[in-house]
């Protein structure tokens, strides 16, 4: 790892998002409400001047892309995510929250979670409101950059199989058609936010409200301006139209984009994404049953299990209803779904659909081999044949997926969470999700847990988000032994 | 007809020897040895290379009907046709190897090399074998008329009714015939007095509703149960017949390949056919995968000893019907008499289909039964033929009428049944009274 390299790259990556800040700047000072204005200009030149001082630290040629290696890609991508959040943070201190909530709000919305420890959404004006959906926004054009172009090359957790198409030749940079890749998928991105935003305003949402809920729901964050969420419009247009948006959010920007071109569709995407649609259809079927049962009217069970299966599934987090106070049976439904998380290609978050149908292909395949020990027997997918290394960084993915949400849920709970709580939130903040139950629930927020908790939920949501292998590689000592300031020069290095 | 054949070799010589009494045929071979194997023939011979428009010239390829390249190298067969094309006319038959080339059968390349037919023996050989697999019980099965006639070869096992029992007792489904009976080296035409007897090996033609109730009174394993496959070797032959097999989704399949590498592919290419790393002539395998209990074996090995030994242990093993590929002409007899069910080989297969295709359009060899002792002909009655009952009719011995075509109708005739102008029949003959049968159906006065 040279850091250098790091600080220089990662500080021109922040120096990119300070001008995010004035926006929600000039909303602040559209709606008079010149303190908070004040907040986003202050955050916007310390964001500024800290992004040009890691440019300067890193030193002149530092930040050649061509020379970035593996080790110093996936820090790149940590420390960007870690600075942003931070620096994100100020807004909030100086609308009064404090260090930790502030920093959790930040993370929450830069990672596209929605888990928050607003309490009272009086306190806040319009301005914090568009920062909290804008960095939810801005958190989803990243992840789909960081999936398209990203990721695939530094192979964590078996993602250069969902992007094939896009992955070249390891030691190739952005090519111009990886780029071309990513500017199409934004502008689908950019024409779904739209899109929503006009059929919310249509269907009578205040604009303020619509904007910042079109911003959430594309980035399948589930931040809302409003504290009672989507619930609070009771609107069963409104309950529509975020359904649907949330499912395309939720669905393969790639695969979408050459749908709407009439290409073909990639047989691997497709089959994730006829399986995404399948496991929402089957847990909107059940939670209907078990909803109709506790005697809600059909057309309403159907309505809120569609809304609540695909808020949950896709990550982001709205809530029709406090389902807080449905019974346990229907919490189970959404419960298991939290563990399942869209698909690849999107900015959703979770283990992905992908990775859960490789799984369940891997257990029918141990099955089998334990019947024929001889036997040969590939995993594939879209007729394709999944190479082993893919597969073994897929188990493993899971592996330390799990092993990071329970260890999360573990510490939640010593800490004096009671254990749905402690379950719920650690798994909402990993999968990026948002709501959880109990004292996480879809009305509640995470401000009353302890402070060390809100540490580690934040910590949660920032492995989460990239692909925990990324983060928790520098667990190690390993890199930061190997870790040297400058560049190393001559020949053969940089290998 | 004027018919050169490039390849002096297994195929090459098959071809000749059949068509070397009716036409004039020329061979080309480069290698001098292979020129003595034709001079029992009244075939032309000429040394060279086909690749040469000199040599091709020599062979009278300007004046030919037909070409048929069947060479070892499919280069040197493709790069002949495509000049036998700029020279005349001939209609080409192209041997392959490989799968690339069968695309120049439907594609553009068609055109560019004066391809008419692309024969590849292993997809032949791989068909036939589905299509038998596909008839329980079945020792050797083709369809005719486009499917509206079967033509079935069963074996009578000891838990058949058949045997011991005069033709006429049997009250065999209406519209199916035994058109032949082997016994031993011996085949004959049975008649209504005729007994069967166990072991018998019999043809019967019908259409495939009546087969389907002969299937079950020859043998027991037709059941509605799906048969379980298990094939020895994943080379072309056998990844082709897994595909077939995949496609019809009737049987569950089972590949055993030795290279590991193979198995991969195979496994790749496959969608639900269990593949197994392993040797075909490995009994602890065998017996711990229970091939024992499939239906039938196919070993496709590309070696004839190793193909007798997987199948001899699979007969061990307790599998029903085992149908086993043979390189060498010389050992389709003998691997029927140990004991294999089915001996075919991939030039065979290929041999009689290009056949098929050469002869004329009055004329058809639908197909080659018992290794060539007996054949199946599809036959066009003349105009100004007088209609006339089977009874009446006093064929050449050694042959029987198996089904009558008239239009789009199928009759499975018994004596009282006519023949008139403008009928197709399919004829059962022995290989010797071919000629005969030929030519008293073309004869329009020929009387009894």
């Amino acid at each position: 790892m040279r850091l250098a390299t790091v600080v220089q790259i990662t500080g021109t990556l922040v120096r990119l998002f300070a001008p995010a800040l004035l926006a929600p700047a000039g909303v602040a000072a559209l709606y008079r409400e010149w303190d908070d204005a004040v907040g986003f200009l202050v955050a916007f030149v310390v964001t500024g001047l800290v992004g040009t001082a890691m440019r300067r630290a890193g030193g002149p040629g530092s930040g050649d892309v061509e020379r970035v290696r593996h080790v110093d890609g996936m820090a790149i991508v940590a420390a960007t995510w870690l600075v942003i959040a931070n620096l994100g943070s100020i807004p909030y201190m100086w609308a009064g929250l404090g260090v930790i909530d502030a920093l959790f709000e930040s993370m929450s919305g830069i990672t596209t979670t929605g888990a928050t420890v607003f309490t009272d959404f009086g306190a806040f004006g319009h301005g914090v409101f568009f920062w909290r959906a804008l960095t939810q926004w801005l958190g989803g054009i990243g992840v789909i950059a960081l999936f398209v172009a990203v990721l695939p090359r530094l192979a964590i957790g078996g993602r250069e199989l969902f992007f094939a198409e896009a992955a070249g030749p390891t030691n190739e940079k952005l090519t111009p058609q990886l780029r071309q890749t990513a500017i199409a998928l934004w502008r689908l991105y950019i024409g779904l936010t739209v899109a929503e935003a006009i059929a919310l305003l249509i269907a009578g949402m205040p604009l303020f409200d619509a904007v910042c809920h079109a911003l959430t729901t594309m980035a399948a964050g589930g931040f809302s301006p409003n504290a009672q969420s989507i619930a609070g419009y009771d609107s069963v247009a409104i309950d529509w139209i975020v359904t649907v948006f949330m499912f395309a959010a939720g669905a393969n920007f790639a695969m979408q984009y050459r749908t709407v071109r009439g290409s073909r569709v990639a047989i691997a995407q497709d089959e994730e994404f006829r399986t995404y649609g399948a496991v929402a259809l089957i847990a909107i079927v059940v939670l209907c049953v078990f909803l109709f049962r506790t005697g809600i009217g059909a057309a309403d069970a159907l309505r809120q299990a569609a809304f609540q299966v695909v808020s949950i599934m896709t990550t982001t987090g709205y809530a029709s209803t406090d389902f807080q106070l449905w019974g346990d049976q229907s919490k189970m439904v959404l419960l298991l779904l939290m563990f399942v998380g869209g698909c690849a290609g999107s900015a959703a978050g979770g283990p992905k659909v992908v990775r859960h149908l490789l799984m369940a292909r891997l257990t029918i395949r141990e099955l089998r081999r334990t019947l024929h020990p001889r036997s040969i027997l590939p995993v594939k997918l879209g007729h394709r044949v999944v190479p082993e290394q893919i597969l073994r960084a897929v188990q493993v993915f899971m592996l330390f997926y799990l092993l990071t949400f329970a260890v999360g849920a573990a510490i939640v709970v010593a800490l004096g969470a009671d254990l749905l709580t402690g379950i719920t939130a650690s798994i909402a903040c990993l999968g990026n999700i948002g709501p959880g139950f109990n004292a996480v629930g879809p009305m509640a927020s995470f401000a009353d847990l302890h402070p060390i908790s809100k540490v580690v939920l934040t910590l949660e949501m920032w492995i989460g988000r990239l692909e925990v292998m990324t983060v928790l590689v520098f667990f190690r000592l390993e890199p930061w032994r190997a870790a040297r300031w400058g560049a190393i020069h001559g020949p053969g290095a940089g290998s | 007809m004027r018919i050169t054949i490039v390849g002096g070799g297994e195929i090459g010589f098959a071809i000749s020897q059949a068509l070397s009494i009716e036409h004039e045929v020329s061979v080309i071979d480069r290698a001098a040895d292979v020129a003595e194997r034709f001079e029992a023939l009244d075939v032309q011979f000429v040394r060279g290379r086909a690749t040469s428009p000199g040599v091709l010239e020599r062979a009278g390829v300007a004046q030919a009907d037909v070409l048929v390249a069947c060479t070892g190298l499919d280069e040197v067969n493709i790069v002949a046709c495509a000049i036998a094309s700029r020279l005349g006319k001939p209609r080409t038959f192209c041997f392959v190897s490989r799968e690339e080339f069968l695309g120049l059968h439907d594609d553009k390349g068609l055109d560019q090399f004066g391809i008419d037919r692309v024969v590849w023996p292993e997809a032949q050989l791989a068909s036939d074998i589905e299509r038998i697999i596909r008839v329980p019980g079945a020792l050797d099965a083709e369809t005719f008329v486009d499917g509206a006639i079967q033509m079935v070869e069963y074996r009578l096992d000891p838990e058949s009714e058949l045997p011991g029992r005069s033709i006429a007792e049997l009250h065999l489904p209406h519209g199916s015939l035994i058109v032949a009976v082997r016994r031993g080296d011996a085949v004959f035409i049975p008649r209504g007095e005729s007994t069967l007897a166990f072991d018998d090996r019999i043809v019967v033609i019908g259409t495939p509703e009546a087969l389907r109730d002969v299937t079950e009174r020859v043998t027991v394993a037709a059941g509605a149960r799906r048969q379980r496959v298990t094939i020895i070797g994943g080379g072309a032959v056998g990844l082709r017949i897994a595909t077939l097999l995949e496609a019809a989704d009737a049987t569950d399949v089972t590949v055993i390949e030795s290279d590991p590498g193979r198995g991969e592919a195979l496994a790749g290419r496959l969608r639900r056919t269990l593949i197994l790393n392993g040797d075909g002539t490995d009994l602890e395998l065998l017996e711990s995968e229970d091939v024992g209990r499939s239906d039938v074996l196919v070993s496709v090995i590309d070696n004839d000893e190793r193909n007798l030994f997987a199948s001899l242990l699979g007969r061990q093993l307790g599998v029903r019907r085992i149908i086993t590929r043979v390189s060498k002409r010389a050992n389709l007899r003998l691997f029927e008499h140990v004991g294999i069910d089915v001996a075919v080989s991939a030039r065979g297969a290929a041999v009689a289909s290009v056949l098929h295709q050469i002869q004329g359009s009055t004329t058809r060899l639908l197909a080659v039964v018992e290794q060539g002792a007996g054949r199946i002909l599809e036959l066009d009655i003349p105009e100004g033929y007088v209609s006339r009952s089977l009874r009446d009719l006093a064929p050449p011995l050694n042959s029987i009428v198996g089904a009558i075509v008239r239009g789009t109708h199928v009759v499975i005739p018994r004596g009282a049944d006519r023949i008139q102008a403008g009928d197709r029949l399919i004829v059962f003959t022995t290989h010797e009274a071919a000629d005969q049968v030929r030519k008293y159906f073309a004869n329009v006065k020929s009387q009894s």
